[in-house]
């Protein structure tokens, strides 16, 4: 025999040879271990060494590589599986995405409030409208003194009340999918072996959320240093700190699925 | 019976065993073994993937219970595979008939 003699020898070339979510694999390992302890005793009790019930033992669990491949195909649906798995974990970000235009819509709403309508949504130097337009801001916001006042005003309104709507849009989207997912457990109980390394997804998510939140960082901070605080630089602003925000959480959520790791390990 | 097989209706198997009695891997196959009077030659190890299966595909559930004094993981069929296996049965039984009515012209 070519394979491992020992219980803890297989264990570890099984260990190896799986793939998959760190409690799929715990849980892969402590069934082997449970089985191949269970085979050693019979094997003692009937007459055999310690080593030669262990050998035993291993030799009728099969070769290590076999029997991952087979946990492997045990998801049958394994490929279905990874679909369904992709497709959760694109709708999950869709939805944390959503959620965030949302609040950024109301950080945009507490920056109007406390630094005024222009900081969010005033027009850079240079900016003029027509005299029909500048009626159309005049109806929005007749309280306003100029036509730039009313045309930062209505902008303001735009930057908040879409980026909320859209917000409201991300909560319908995570309610239908949380009474999908329930139906769907209902019929069928998670797959205890995910598909997806721990932590792809909060990876994913940490480098979008921070590059995006970095490039609306680096807008709205160019508008402000260069066309001052009245030039709407607290769109990109409110944008960039709920997205930076949400880095951040995926951020901690990757290094507790890291540092959980290197324990294992 | 070759392992080719006894792993062709390893699911039926399986689903006989746990019907009306929760079992952990390592019962399963001594039931396994009991019952067909050591006809099946399995790999041990590929049990525990097909129940996985079974689980995945929502016929047998599983959680981790204390026996002898270590921890085991336990399956149960579920409502979906006492019909699964009702089904798979009559296949079964309707498969042994025509086989043996062919059988019984042969010289």
């Amino acid at each position: 025999m070519t394979g491992p003699a020992t219980i803890e020898g297989y264990l570890d070339q099984l260990l190896v040879a799986l793939g998959g979510r760190a409690r799929g694999v715990r849980r892969v390992l402590a069934e082997a271990e449970a089985h191949l302890e269970d085979a050693a005793a019979e094997g003692e009790a009937a007459g055999l060494t310690r080593a030669e019930a262990e050998r035993q033992a291993v030799e009728r669990f099969g070769p290590p590589r076999d029997v991952a491949r087979r946990f492997g195909r045990a998801g049958a649906l394994a490929d279905r599986r990874l679909v369904a798995e992709v497709m959760s974990a694109a709708v999950a970000l869709t939805v944390v995405g959503l959620l965030a235009i949302g609040a950024s819509g109301l950080v945009a709403w507490g920056m109007r409030a406390t630094l005024g309508d222009r900081f969010v949504a005033g027009d850079g130097p240079g900016v003029t409208y027509t005299a029909a337009r500048c009626r159309d801001f005049r109806e929005y916001h007749p309280e306003a003194p100029t036509c730039a006042a009313a045309a930062s005003a209505h902008h303001a309104d735009e930057v908040s009340s879409y980026r909320v709507a859209a917000g409201i849009l991300g909560a319908l989207v995570a309610a239908g999918a949380w009474v999908w997912h329930r139906r769907r457990r209902r019929r069928a109980p998670a797959p205890a072996l995910g598909v997806l390394p721990d932590g792809l997804t909060a990876a994913v998510a940490a480098t979008l959320f921070g590059v995006v939140g970095a490039g609306l960082a680096v807008q709205g901070l160019g508008i402000l240093v260069s066309a001052g605080t009245h030039a709407g630089a607290g769109q990109w602003l409110s944008a960039a700190i709920v997205s930076l925000a949400v880095a951040g959480a995926y951020g901690v959520s990757l290094l507790r699925t890291l540092a959980a790791r290197t324990t294992l390990a | 019976m070759t392992r080719q097989q006894s792993a062709g209706q390893l699911d039926l198997l399986l689903l006989s065993v746990l019907a009306g009695t929760p079992r952990h891997g390592y019962a399963v196959i001594e039931a396994l073994r009991d019952r067909s009077e050591g006809a099946f030659d399995l790999a041990e190890g590929t049990v525990y993937p097909a129940l996985r299966r079974l689980e995945d595909t929502g016929l047998v559930a599983s959680r981790w219970t204390e026996v002898d004094g270590r921890r085991r993981r336990v399956y149960r069929i579920s409502g979906a595979g006492a019909a699964a296996l009702a089904a798979r049965r009559e296949e079964w039984t309707a498969l042994v008939r025509g086989v043996d009515a062919v059988l019984a012209w042969a010289p």
